[in-house]
């Protein structure tokens, strides 16, 4: 009895003091390389936009990860001039002129496959909330690449979808991401 | 003697109790991650915009993430990226305000520019023989020549709304629009040259003068101005890929 309530006091204590030791770690993380991609449907066009001016950083801290990434609006490039000046009057881009982006997931999930993050997104002069939008990590020597979809929508920002041909594009704009992160 | 010992390992072991109490205590406050991830979906606003602050006498959090929130300026943005320009979007909003009216225009355009192509070589009346004679009947020439100025001036309209919407510094154009714009070269020209031309034809035929010279090339002229054209509407379209069918 005596030995099994001494094992079970070291097992708890082994349990805490890791938890403790755990919570109490910081990392900070920045972006290296980043790959944003949006895609626009319509009946007759499927237009891909692609960024590589994002930037980001994170901090883990207390058992919880903030990360920050932050994107403007018209680095995009759709492979047309008039396309892309056409997206920044739609979402209201040199009024908001970045599109910024706030993760938070539990700390624990930063050396796991699948990362849940809640995310809070401000773009066009809105905010929208995702909970739990999956992202995979998977290491790349020194660095982690950092792959998912946000599964963005134009009336959750309140964009008047564009219109070719008086069809309007498709409400659905999910943003595909792609960045690698090194620990600092 | 074997119970000294006993009793001695029970002491360590309410020790480490004693100290693991504290250290449960002091992870839990310090790791809200870890509760949520216990029985919540994860951390929402509500929870993180309703600080201790509204406490008087609360104690500064000093493990909460509010001083080390993370902003734009720790990305290294220049204050010129991220700050707002409403002139820029007032005139992103007047270019496309002209570029839609231009669309619309352009496509209008189209109906009478076919229409005219089409009734051109109907302008030419048959004799009684049934040779072409070079005098076609008034209402044939009439109706080209209507069909022809409704053409030119809807185009000119549809021009000046390409033309006068407002120009965005910094972007250097790209892509499909290059094309577009380099076919306005070839249907901008052929647009002055088709009426005048039609206009000299017309004149030599009247003083019962074989069409020559320079004036017998309206057709040819008017011909290319609607392919080119033609092709600057789907060139800005391209590629196309069809849907329809597909649910918006």
């Amino acid at each position: 009895m005596n030995r099994f309530l001494y094992v079970l006091c070291l097992g708890i204590f082994a349990v805490l003091a890791a938890q403790y030791i755990l919570a109490q770690s910081d990392s900070q993380w920045v972006a290296d390389q980043s790959t944003l991609t949006y895609h626009m449907s319509h009946p007759m066009h499927e237009v891909d936009g692609v960024s590589h001016a994002a930037r980001g950083k994170g901090i883990c801290h207390a058992g919880a990860c903030e990360f920050l990434i932050a994107v403007p609006v018209k680095s995009f490039d759709s492979g047309d001039t008039n396309r892309d000046l056409h997206m920044i009057e739609t979402t209201r881009g040199a009024q908001f002129p970045m599109i910024v982006v706030r993760a938070h997931f539990s700390q624990a999930e930063i050396a796991q496959q699948w990362i849940h993050a809640d995310l809070e997104v401000q773009f066009a002069g809105q905010t929208a909330h995702y909970s739990q939008v999956a992202f995979e990590r998977t290491q790349q020597g020194n660095a982690v690449r950092i792959t998912g979809t946000i599964p963005l929508t134009c009336s959750d920002f309140k964009i008047d979808r564009p219109t070719f041909l008086t069809v309007p594009i498709k409400n659905e704009i999910p943003v595909r991401v792609d960045m690698s992160w090194h620990a600092e | 003697m074997f119970q000294h010992v006993e009793t001695h390992r029970l002491r360590f072991a309410f020790f480490l109790l004693a100290v693991a109490f504290p250290c449960l205590t002091l992870a839990q406050s310090a790791s809200p991650a870890a509760q949520s991830s216990a029985g919540q979906q994860g951390p929402s606003q509500a929870q993180q915009s309703s600080p201790p602050s509204k406490l008087p006498n609360a104690p500064t959090p000093a493990a909460s993430s509010s001083s080390q929130q993370l902003s734009l300026s720790d990305l290294g943005f220049s204050a010129q990226q991220t700050q707002a320009d409403p002139k820029l979007q007032a005139k992103l909003d007047r270019r496309t305000r002209m570029l839609k009216i231009h669309q619309r225009l352009g496509i209008i355009t189209l109906a009478p520019m076919a229409a005219a192509l089409i009734t051109g070589p109907m302008a030419k009346a048959k004799g009684k023989n049934g040779q072409i004679i070079t005098e076609p009947s008034n209402a044939n020439l009439d109706f080209h020549a209507a069909l022809g100025s409704a053409t030119a001036t809807l185009y000119f309209t549809t021009a000046y709304f390409a033309i006068a919407a407002p120009r965005i510094s910094n972007h250097p154009k790209h892509g499909a629009i290059r094309v577009h714009e380099a076919l306005a070269f070839i249907h901008g020209p052929g647009m002055i040259l088709t009426p005048i031309l039609g206009a000299m034809a017309f004149s030599q035929e009247q003083k019962g003068e074989k069409v020559h010279g320079i004036a017998s090339a309206h057709g040819a002229v008017a011909t290319t101005t609607v392919l080119a054209y033609a092709a600057a509407i789907v060139s800005v379209s391209w590629p196309i890929h069809l849907k329809f069918w597909e649910k918006q």
